[in-house]
């Protein structure tokens, strides 16, 4: 069980994670349940953390974890139930049409744009530019090299750009 | 028509231009409300008392082999125990000697003071395992063991029968033979006298289908061994 200190310190970054689950998900209630599994673990976890580094980091990459094994994994099985087939070369990571009869409505071409961007690219961008979060720590969440990072942050843009052309033809 | 921004321009764009979504009121409030120590609800006195029946728990199981243990009063069912025992260890550990017949039989011989004028070696369904003196309850006997083609250990037990008598009850028509049959830790037992010599057949054939082909086995191991006292 996690100490009060490090709950009140971790519930400061709730609504940045709110925010980032909401990106993934499109969907309150699903983002509501990944924070609520995110804290969960984290403090569960909480002895793992070692003071000092970045809790926020941890807490984004927890959250990202979670959602890449729970709801890619509910996205395949999806997937498998519609068309009854096994679709085991479904990529991890691929530009998901939006399912409007479930997601929330997008408000701008640039958050239409935004969530048709592969689920590595989108996440660079909302950590790097909407959450100002310095590289180092991004890759910390990423679970990759900075120059990764970097190169993803790049592409992420050139394929945004790309769609935001298509939307303003 | 908004032209397509930089790298730098994009990057402001998303900041400034991407709504923010604020978790609710309500999350906050389950999140803490999850992570509440469950042991403020928890009466006082719960934790010693679990603690203190997990001991007794675990203190008993250490107890349990050495707790004294009701032996049965009837010579029959004493032996039938044992015989059961012998089995079982050899179900488990296999025999002790590996001695295969008929190389065996003098040997056993001599160990046991029983001789096998003749010994059921096996058949199309009943397989010759090994033989071994045992020493059951103060004595000595031979001890053969047999597997079957599904696998089931079938252990024959000759030991010298002084005053034992075979009980009437639980006895079973068998073509010409009326052995007992004896159930026992889930096992079960035929029990037999030729002679001067208690038999015993025991497997874990228990259900009706098995017992069916247990009576048959017995049958094969009866019908062609003979024990007799050899001194």
């Amino acid at each position: 069980m996690a100490d009060p200190e490090f709950q009140r310190d971790a519930l400061q970054h709730l609504n940045a994670l709110y925010n980032f689950a909401m990106y993934l998900t499109r969907n309150p209630p699903e983002a509501e349940d990944l924070v609520q599994e995110t804290y969960l673990r984290a403090f569960r976890f909480s002895h793992r953390f070692q003071p000092g580094t970045h809790l926020r980091a941890w807490l984004f990459q927890i959250l990202r974890n979670t959602f890449l094994t729970f709801y890619r994994l509910r996205e395949r099985e999806a997937a498998v139930a519609e068309d009854g087939v096994p679709d085991w070369d479904t990529p991890m990571f691929h530009d998901t049409p939006l399912d409007e009869g479930r997601a929330m409505e997008a408000h701008t071409d640039l958050e239409r744009a935004l969530r048709r961007l592969p689920e590595e690219f989108r996440t660079v961008l909302l950590l790097a530019e909407v959450e100002g979060m310095p590289l180092e720590e991004v890759a910390r969440v990423m679970a990759c090299p900075v120059g990764t990072v970097k190169s993803r942050i790049f592409r992420a843009k050139e394929r945004l750009r790309g769609l935001l052309k298509d939307y303003e033809k | 028509m908004t032209p397509i921004p930089d790298d730098e321009q994009l990057g402001r764009r998303l900041a400034a231009e991407l709504p923010r979504y604020t978790a609710p009121a309500s999350l906050r409030a389950a999140i803490v409300q999850a992570h509440r120590p469950a042991s403020s609800h928890r009466p006082a006195w719960l934790s010693p008392l679990l603690a203190a029946a997990a001991t007794a728990m675990v203190l008993a199981l250490f107890m349990l082999p050495v707790l004294p243990r009701l032996q049965p009063s009837d010579p029959v069912d004493q032996l039938v125990r044992a015989v059961v025992s012998e089995h079982s260890r050899a179900l488990m550990w296999g025999s002790r000697q590996s001695q295969v017949y008929p190389a065996a039989l003098p040997w056993l011989q001599q160990q046991t003071g029983i001789g096998l004028t003749s010994v059921f070696i096996g058949d199309d369904r009943l397989e010759f395992v090994s033989a071994e003196p045992v020493y059951l309850l103060r004595q000595r006997g031979v001890a053969m063991h047999y597997r079957d083609l599904d696998g089931h250990l079938v252990t024959y037990v000759a030991l010298p029968a002084d005053s034992l008598k075979v009980p009437d009850r639980n006895r079973v028509q068998i073509d010409r033979y009326r052995p007992a049959l004896v159930k026992d830790s889930g096992f079960v037992t035929w029990v037999w006298r030729q002679r001067d010599v208690a038999c015993f057949l025991v497997s874990d054939m228990v259900s009706v289908d098995d017992l069916e082909r247990f009576k048959d086995y017995f049958v094969r191991v009866r019908t062609s061994t003979e024990p007799a006292l050899a001194y």
